[in-house]
C-alpha cells in the first residue's frame, strides 16, 4: 500500500495504482481521453496532466495515467501549470473538431463537450481552415466512423487489440493526417464491436442502431441485467417513450468488467419492442384477451391436476421460478426444465448458453430433463399435455410427440392471430412478458445474483407470469401464503437459495455473489 | 590533436577491410576483446567525457553503465541510430559511406562494453549507398571471423543486423526507432521504462549514434586523457560539423568542440556564397532554430549554445543569406515538422499543424500582431507536455524566428499584403505563396 496526498487530502491505495484511480477514490475527477481502466495506458492525449510537488523543487507537470502512486507522493490537480497544460490540450483538440454537437449522437455524454464546459473555452482562437476527413463511414456491422470528430485517443484501436482480441483498427497516416481506419476491405467483425461506441470519448464512433434516434438526455435509463446468456452482464436499458433505444454495459467488476457482447446488446434491442398483448390470448382455436386465456389455463390445470408436463424456462426471473415451483409443482405430472446447449460462446464474456437463469433452476433443485427424456414423458399416454414457458422448446417437443395438447406462456413476436392458428398449434396461449419488462433477479454462471429492473411498461391487459401463477394457485385452491407472507419474493428466493436476508430493493448495484452450495462444494 | 574521424572522407571509394586492417583498424577492438573487461571499457569511456553525438549530448559511458551486469538473465542489445534525419546534418553518412569499419569497430567495442552479442544497426531508408557499403563491410567481418560465434577468436559471439528505416524523421527518436525496428508504428514510447530497462524486443538496450561509436576506437586506443586534450572541458573531443546552405564550400568538417560558427563558415566553408551578407544561421540542425549573425562568435559546444537559448544539436550549420526571408525559411521547417510529427500526442499533432498554418499566413501577408501571442501559446502548450521532445524541435525555428526576427516577420507580411493589394490580384498572390 502507498499513502499519498492529492490536493491536500490523504488517500491510501495499492502501490503502483495510477493517479487517476487514486484520485477517483477521493472523488477527485481528473479528466482523460486516451486512458481507460480496462486498457493499457499510452499517455498520448495529455488531458490528465497534474502536478507532482517535490519539496524544494518547482512543481513538475506529469500525466496522471502513467504516474504510479508511491508512498508520500504529493499531487496537485489544481496547480496553475497543470490547469494551463490541460486547457492548452483542450484548445488543441478543439481546433480542428467540427463542433457539430447539435447533430452529434454523443452530445450530452461527450467528454470533449463536458471538459470544455468545465475548462471554459467559450471562444476559440483557431481561425484557419479546418481539416477535412472521412465522415459517417460504416466500418463494421454496427459502427460508423467520423474521422473529423475523432481526437485520436486510440482507445478503439487498443480495445480491438487487447480486449476483443480481434485487431481490426489502426492509426493510419502521420501527424495531423492521422486517422483511425480499418484495413482496406476488412470491416470489423467481432462480437464486441458495440463497445466501441461506448468507449469513444467523442462522437467519432457511433452506433448504426442508435443513430439519430434520440438525444441522450431524453433517455430514461434503468440498471438491469443482460439476458442474452448466463454471463448476465450488468447493463443499462435506455428507453424513450417506452421504446428501448439503446443497451449499454454497466461497470461491474465481478461480472462483466466494463463491456458486453453484441449478441446480448443487439439481442435485447431486437427483442424489446413491445407488442400489444391484450388481444393476443388464444383458447381452443379462438382469439381471446390475455386475461381470458389466463383464466382458461388456470381452470384447465386445476381440473386436470397431475396430468400436465410443466417445463420452466431459464429466461424467467428467480422470483417467477420460485412461484412457479410452488404453484405448478403440486399441479403438474412432472415439473422440470431442459438445459440449454452452449453454442458460439467465446472466452471473453459470451458463454453461448442463452439461458440467463439456469443457475437458479439448478439451485432451486428443479429436476433437469434432456429434450429426449422430456419428449418421452410428454408422449406417455397418461400425460395430457405440455405447459411450456419457452416457445422454441415447445415446438421441438411437439414435433416428437404429435397430437399432444400444448399450453404456452411466452413472448411470440411473429404471432399473427388473423391466420387463425395459435403459435405451434397451442390449445392455450398466454402472451408472456419481455426481459426488459421484468423486475426480478437472475443468477449468473458465477453465482452472482443481480437485479433486472423493468425498463419498459407492459401494455395494458398483459397478464404477467407472476399474476398468472397466482391466478392458477387461487383457481386450484393452493395456498402460496408461505411465499406471499414473506417481505418480498426475492427474500423468499434467497431463503430458498440458502442465503437469506435481503429484499429486492436491498440488492447492491453489482449484485451479490452467493456462496457455493453444499453440493457444489462437495463436488 | 590529429583528426581521427574524417581521415578517409576524401576517398573516392570506401575503405574496406583489407586496407583498413593495414591501417591498424580492429587492433584496438581485438585488444579490448582479448584483454579488457566490460567495466574497464565503460570506465575509460566515462573518463573520456564522450557525449552522445545524436543531438542530446548525454554522456555515453553513463548510458552504458545503466545496462545490466553479469549474470545476464537474457540478451542485451546495442542499437545504432543511423537514422540521420535532422535537416542540415550529414556527418554519419560520411562515416558510413567512406569509412564503414570505423563505425563497425566502434560497434564491436560498444557491444563488448554492454555485454551485447547482437547489435541492430538501424539505418535511414534513404541512405542506400551507406546501407550497401555497410552490408559489404559486415559481410567482410563475417568472412574474417570477427563477427560470428567466436569474435576475434574469443568465446564471445557477435553479430550485427542491418535494418533499413522507411523514411520517417521521428524514427530518429530512440524509442520510436525501437518500435520501428520491432515492426511497429514508429511512435516514441512513454518513459519510463527507459531503453536500458525495456528496449528492443523488451530487452535492455543502449541506443547510440553513429558518430558517437566512431569516437570509441580512438578513445580506447589512445586513452581518456588524450581524448580530453581537445574540445571543451564539458564536451571533449572532435565533432563532425556540417556546414550547408548559402556558403561557398559546403561540407563536413572535423574540428574540436567549441570552435566558433564564424571559423566554420568563414574559414572552412569559404564564407557566404557570392560574398553576400548573412541574414541568419542555424547552429545545429533544423530544430535548433535561427540565430542572427551577431552570434557567430559563440563557441559551438552544448553549454555555450544553451546560454544562447538554443542547442548544439547535431552540429549541422545552415547559412541563410540576405535576400531570403526568415518567414520563408521558417515555413520550410514548419511544413517539415508538421509532416514528420508522429501525431500520437494531441499538443504536438495539433500544435505543429496549427503553427504551420499561422506561419503560412505570415508568408501570404496575413500576419496579425495577436498571432505572436497565439504562437507562444502553441509552443508553451506543447513543449515538455508530450511523450518525446518533438515540440521542442518544431518550436526551435518557430520560437527563434519570433524571438530574433519578430519585426522582420511583421514587415514582410505587411509588404506582401501591400504588394497583393497594389497589384489588385490578392487572390493570385495568396495562391502563389501557398
Amino acid at each position: 500500500m502507498a499513502e499519498l496526498t492529492i490536493d491536500g487530502r490523504k488517500v491510501e491505495v495499492a502501490a503502483g495504482t495510477n493517479l487517476i484511480e487514486a484520485a477517483r477514490k477521493l472523488a477527485i475527477d481528473i479528466p482523460y481521453y486516451c486512458y481507460h481502466p480496462a486498457l493499457a495506458p499510452v499517455g498520448s492525449c495529455r488531458m490528465c496532466q497534474v502536478e507532482i510537488l517535490d519539496p524544494g523543487k518547482p512543481p513538475r507537470v506529469a500525466i496522471a495515467c502513467r504516474t504510479e502512486a508511491t508512498q508520500g507522493l504529493n499531487v496537485s490537480t489544481t496547480g496553475k501549470d497543470c490547469v494551463a497544460a490541460r486547457a492548452a490540450t483542450l484548445e488543441f483538440l478543439l481546433a480542428n473538431h467540427p463542433l457539430d454537437c447539435p447533430i452529434c449522437d454523443k452530445a450530452g455524454e461527450c467528454d470533449l463537450q463536458d471538459f470544455t464546459y468545465r475548462h471554459g473555452h467559450g471562444a476559440g482562437r483557431f481561425s484557419e481552415p479546418k481539416r477535412e476527413k472521412l465522415k459517417h463511414e460504416l466500418i463494421g456491422d454496427h459502427i460508423l466512423l467520423d474521422q473529423e470528430r475523432c481526437i485520436l485517443c486510440t482507445r478503439c484501436v487498443r480495445f480491438m487489440d487487447e480486449y476483443a482480441k480481434s485487431p481490426s483498427l489502426v492509426v493510419a497516416g502521420r501527424g495531423d493526417r492521422n486517422v483511425i481506419a480499418i484495413f482496406p476491405g476488412e470491416p470489423i467483425h467481432s462480437n464486441y464491436e458495440g463497445n466501441l461506441a461506448d468507449i469513444c470519448p467523442v462522437g467519432a464512433l457511433t452506433l448504426k442502431e442508435f443513430r439519430f434516434k434520440s438525444r441522450v438526455w431524453d433517455l430514461s435509463s434503468e440498471e438491469s441485467v443482460c439476458t442474452g446468456c448466463d454471463r448476465g452482464c450488468s447493463v443499462l436499458l435506455e428507453t424513450k417513450r417506452n421504446r428501448l433505444l439503446r443497451v449499454r454495459p454497466r461497470v461491474n467488476l465481478q461480472v462483466n468488467g466494463h463491456f458486453m457482447c453484441d449478441q446480448g446488446r443487439f439481442g435485447l434491442l431486437d427483442a424489446a419492442n413491445p407488442v400489444a398483448r391484450e388481444e393476443l390470448g388464444w383458447v381452443k382455436g379462438a382469439r381471446v384477451t390475455a386475461a381470458e386465456a389466463a383464466t382458461a389455463l388456470a381452470t384447465t390445470l386445476a381440473a386436470e391436476r397431475g396430468r400436465w408436463l410443466v417445463l420452466l424456462s431459464a429466461r424467467l426471473t428467480g422470483e417467477e421460478l420460485l412461484l412457479a415451483t410452488a404453484v405448478l409443482g403440486p399441479l403438474a405430472k412432472q415439473l422440470a426444465w431442459v438445459p440449454t446447449a452452449a453454442s458460439g460462446g467465446d472466452d471473453i464474456l459470451f458463454t453461448g448458453r442463452r439461458a440467463p437463469n439456469e443457475k437458479a433452476l439448478e439451485r432451486l433443485s428443479v429436476p433437469a430433463l434432456d429434450e429426449a427424456a422430456a419428449a418421452k414423458v410428454l408422449a406417455e399416454p397418461a400425460t395430457a399435455g405440455l405447459l411450456c414457458f419457452d416457445a422454441a422448446l415447445a415446438a421441438r417437443l411437439l414435433a416428437q410427440a404429435k397430437g399432444k395438447r400444448l399450453a404456452l406462456v411466452d413472448v411470440v413476436r411473429d404471432f399473427d392471430p388473423a391466420a387463425g392458428k395459435a403459435p405451434h398449434g397451442a390449445e392455450l396461449f398466454v402472451p408472456g412478458t419481455l426481459a426488459s419488462e421484468k423486475d426480478g433477479t437472475f443468477l449468473n454462471v458465477d453465482a452472482v445474483l443481480q437485479r433486472a429492473r423493468r425498463a419498459q411498461r407492459w401494455p395494458q391487459g398483459t397478464v404477467a407470469e407472476a399474476a398468472l401463477l397466482l391466478q392458477v394457485a387461487a383457481t386450484a385452491s393452493l395456498s402460496v401464503a408461505a411465499l406471499t407472507q414473506k417481505p418480498d419474493l426475492t427474500f423468499a428466493l434467497l431463503e430458498a437459495l440458502g442465503q437469506p436476508g435481503m429484499l429486492l430493493n436491498q440488492l447492491p448495484d453489482d449484485g451479490v455473489k452467493l456462496t457455493p452450495t453444499a453440493a457444489a462444494v462437495s463436488a | 590533436m590529429e583528426n581521427y574521424l574524417s581521415t578517409e572522407f576524401r576517398r573516392a571509394t570506401p575503405l574496406f577491410l583489407e586496407e583498413a586492417r593495414a591501417k591498424g583498424r580492429y587492433r584496438t577492438a581485438q585488444r579490448v576483446f582479448e584483454t579488457l573487461t566490460p567495466e574497464q571499457v565503460v570506465d575509460e569511456v566515462k573518463n573520456s567525457g564522450l557525449r552522445g553525438r545524436g543531438g542530446a549530448w548525454f554522456p555515453t559511458g553513463i548510458k552504458w553503465s545503466f545496462m545490466p551486469k553479469e549474470p545476464l538473465k537474457g540478451p542485451s542489445y546495442l542499437v545504432i541510430n543511423a537514422d540521420e534525419g535532422e535537416p542540415g546534418t550529414f556527418k554519419d553518412r560520411q562515416i558510413m559511406e567512406k569509412d564503414p569499419h570505423l563505425l563497425l569497430e566502434g560497434i564491436l567495442i560498444g557491444s563488448f562494453a554492454i555485454r551485447a552479442e547482437t547489435a541492430f544497426l538501424y539505418i535511414r531508408g534513404e541512405y542506400k549507398l551507406a546501407h550497401d557499403t555497410l552490408a559489404q563491410a559486415i559481410a567482410e567481418l563475417e568472412a574474417a571471423g570477427i563477427l560470428g560465434d567466436a569474435a576475434f577468436g574469443t568465446k564471445r559471439k557477435m553479430r550485427i543486423v542491418l535494418h533499413r528505416g522507411a523514411g520517417a524523421y521521428i524514427c530518429g527518436e530512440e524509442t520510436a526507432l525501437l518500435n520501428s525496428l520491432e515492426g511497429r508504428r514508429g511512435e516514441p514510447r512513454p518513459k519510463p521504462p527507459f531503453p536500458a530497462v525495456w528496449g528492443a524486443f523488451g530487452r535492455p538496450t543502449s541506443v547510440n549514434n553513429v558518430e558517437t561509436l566512431a569516437n570509441v576506437p580512438a578513445i580506447l586506443e589512445k586513452g581518456a586523457a588524450w581524448y580530453k586534450s581537445a574540445g571543451t572541458a564539458q564536451a571533449p573531443g572532435h565533432l563532425l560539423f556540417g556546414v550547408s546552405g548559402a556558403v561557398e564550400r559546403p561540407g563536413c568538417f572535423e574540428l574540436p568542440l567549441g570552435t566558433t560558427a564564424r571559423e566554420l563558415v568563414e574559414r572552412w566553408a569559404g564564407g557566404v556564397k557570392g560574398g553576400r551578407r548573412m541574414k541568419a544561421f542555424i547552429p545545429g540542425g533544423a530544430s535548433t532554430g535561427f540565430l542572427p549573425p551577431d552570434r557567430l562568435d559563440v563557441p559551438m559546444d552544448p553549454e555555450s549554445l544553451r546560454k544562447e537559448g538554443t542547442m548544439l544539436g547535431t552540429g549541422g550549420i545552415i547559412v541563410i543569406p540576405e535576400g531570403v526571408e526568415i518567414v520563408d525559411a521558417a515555413r520550410v521547417f514548419s511544413r517539415f515538422f508538421r509532416h514528420e510529427t508522429c501525431g500520437q500526442c494531441s499538443p504536438c499533432r495539433e500544435g505543429s499543424a496549427w503553427s504551420d498554418q499561422v506561419v503560412g499566413r505570415f508568408q501570404r501577408g496575413e500576419g496579425r500582431t495577436e498571432d505572436f501571442v497565439l504562437l507562444d501559446a502553441i509552443m508553451r502548450g506543447s513543449k515538455q507536455r508530450t511523450i518525446c521532445v518533438f515540440p521542442e524541435a518544431f518550436a526551435g525555428p518557430l520560437g527563434s524566428a519570433v524571438k530574433h526576427f519578430k519585426d522582420d516577420l511583421m514587415a514582410v507580411s505587411a509588404r506582401r499584403a501591400a504588394a497583393d493589394a497594389g497589384s489588385g490580384a490578392a487572390a493570385h498572390g495568396t495562391a502563389s505563396h501557398g
